[in-house]
């Protein structure tokens, strides 16, 4: 086994609410930059906690990591103690950080690949969309409505073509990321459909619609997912979930499989 | 890495070895069984080498799958866990995770456990003799399985019997890991005693659960789960006094140790050595800083071994 893991402290840059609830914290974290590969993730923990209450680090996925800068960005949402607490930060002070953690995306040479994000799960698509410089390929990114869309510009920079859509209808087409990505897989024949290969993060009932649309039209998939962990690294093994030989753990085999590799009834 | 290191000239004004029942280990600070893997997980972030010995994750005779999810909820000060002892069962462990630990030289407790008293007998047969196993940790106490395991653990009679068979079935020196979750400690670690063991481990965690109100059902997949991290560590610190006052043999000390202060109150309330568990979890360095942080509290107070922490009454 060859793991290159940092456990480190990292001296927090930026750390901006730009959406209700919606923060973007830029950390310098050197050695992780250098080693992270798309789709990975970080466990996380507000140097701010005094003591044990939260107790467990949080795991954020890789939002943009730079090689040049060393510099390292993630995009959450505060939903609990945890994150709350790493809301709080400012610039110049210090989380601990350990990463880069778990598997990434594996878009293979000849692919095409197709990002579609869910709200929040455009978090690990920005720095895979920034991985494939010169590349063909699309990203869809879907939100309940036009505030919730998130971070469209560095999207935009990539030259990646970009398709967006709401389920107001208040910005882009209206309806849901996979009814955009039926109509564009239902476009393709049989020849580029082998050629495509999706690369997704969102809610799970978005993830169970994705693979099943790529079950039925015959397209290779690969999920990133979320599960409540203790220690990302393979110690606990807390983080299982159902897949189709046992139990797979998110942190190791994890965060990106292959969607037929999972049980997801 | 932790952040200081003491050099070897002042070390060696402190005797951190400890005898535990015959396994005679550099320094008295292990991590605990379910926490650190099998070695290989945590090997790019700690020097494995440098801790007293690792408890590799429970072992069983077959592979175990474990509980359904969720495994694991977070607690106040706390973590709760049903996990179920998945792992890897003896055999892969012995031709796969045994073989690395013993090129890296990691002094290796294999922690077993087993569905009847003739699976724990089997287990003990099999790892005897086997180079790179130091010794084993019995695990009559986990709470996250509906057979086995806890029920040989709450019952003196049955936690003897399994204690004397693994005894009898090889010449490893044998610890066995208590449960809290019992009336009498005391009375279970006297029966062990008698039965052979060379040491004691406590506490496994304390069985606990909660309730996700919103959708009005357990947390946990397995409904009830094991409590660990620093909100037990009184419960297991009260108990590592009682059962160090009640038995001859030495005392593991579990339960919630984060820092080198946690760990110095275990040393002063009779432990011989100290396990480190959900700390490594929150933090995989957690038990080099507890290392470097004893030694450097040892030197500055004058302790020059792990015996003369002990509160004597």
């Amino acid at each position: 086994m060859t793991l290159q893991r940092f456990n480190l402290k990292a001296n927090i840059l930026e750390n901006i609410e730009i959406r209700p609830d919606i923060f973007l914290m830029k950390v310098s974290a050197h050695q992780i930059s250098q080693h992270a590969i798309p789709g990975q993730f970080c466990m996380l923990r507000s140097n701010l906690i005094d003591g044990y209450d939260p107790l467990l680090r949080r795991p954020l996925s890789i939002h943009r990591a730079c090689k040049k800068t060393g510099q390292l960005e993630f995009l959450y949402r505060v939903v609990g103690r945890g994150t709350k607490a790493l809301a709080k930060h400012k610039p110049g002070e210090k989380v601990d950080l350990l990463g880069p953690l778990g598997s990434g995306f594996h878009v293979k040479d000849h692919e095409i690949p197709i990002l579609v994000g869910g709200g929040l799960g455009v978090a690990p698509l920005l720095f895979l969309a920034e991985s494939l410089p010169g590349r063909k390929g699309v990203v869809i990114i879907g939100a309940v409505t036009k505030s919730q869309l998130l971070r469209l510009e560095p999207l935009r920079e990539t030259g990646l073509e970009i398709l967006l859509t709401t389920e107001d209808g208040s910005f882009g087409n209206k309806g849901l990321v996979t009814e955009v990505l039926d109509r564009l897989l239902t476009n393709l024949d049989n020849d580029a459909k082998r050629d495509v290969a999706i690369f997704s993060c969102g809610p799970m009932p978005m993830l169970r619609a994705i693979y099943h649309l790529c079950q039925d039209q015959g397209v290779r998939c690969q999920v990133s997912l979320e599960t409540v962990m203790a220690c990302g690294s393979g110690l606990c093994l807390g983080c299982a979930l159902p897949a189709r030989d046992g139990y797979v753990h998110v942190c190791k085999e994890g965060p990106c499989f292959e969607a037929d590799q999972l049980e997801w009834e | 890495m932790a952040e200081t290191k003491i050099d070897a000239a002042q070390r060696s004004k402190i005797n951190l070895k400890v005898d535990i029942g015959g396994l005679i280990l550099d320094n008295p600070i292990l991590l605990a069984s379910g926490t650190c893997g099998y070695g290989m997980e945590l090997a790019d972030l700690i020097d494995l080498k440098s801790m007293g010995a690792i408890v590799v994750k429970g072992i069983s005779l077959e592979p175990r799958q474990g509980n359904p999810p969720p495994r694991i909820h977070e607690t106040p000060c706390g973590l709760l866990n049903a996990i179920g002892l998945e792992n890897v069962g003896i055999e892969a462990f012995k031709t796969k995770q045994l073989p690395w630990l013993r090129e890296q030289g990691i002094r290796t407790i294999v922690n077993i456990l087993g569905n009847t008293i003739y699976e724990y007998e089997k287990m003990a047969q099999e790892l005897d003799g086997l180079a790179g196993v130091d010794a084993l940790e019995v695990n009559i106490s986990c709470p996250n399985v509906k057979e086995g395991g806890v029920a040989f653990g709450t019952n003196p009679q049955s936690a003897a019997q399994v204690t004397k068979v693994v005894k009898d079935a090889c010449s490893l020196p044998i610890i066995v890991k208590l449960s809290p979750n019992v009336t009498d400690i005391c009375e279970i670690a006297c029966a062990v005693e008698e039965a052979g063991a060379d040491a004691l481990s406590l506490i496994n965690t304390i069985l606990g659960m909660a309730i996700d109100i919103h959708r009005k059902k357990p947390v946990l997949g397995n409904v009830f789960g094991g409590l660990s991290g620093p909100a037990i560590r009184p419960v297991a610190l009260r108990m590592v006094w009682q059962v160090a006052r009640a038995v001859s043999i030495p005392v593991i000390g579990i339960g919630g140790i984060s820092t080198w202060k946690d760990a110095v109150e275990f040393f002063m309330a009779g432990a011989t050595a100290v396990q480190i568990g959900t700390a490594t979890l929150v933090d995989p360095s957690t038990s080099e800083k507890i290392l470097t942080g004893m030694v450097d509290f040892m030197l500055r107070n004058n302790y020059h071994s792990i015996g003369e922490l002990k509160i004597r009454e």
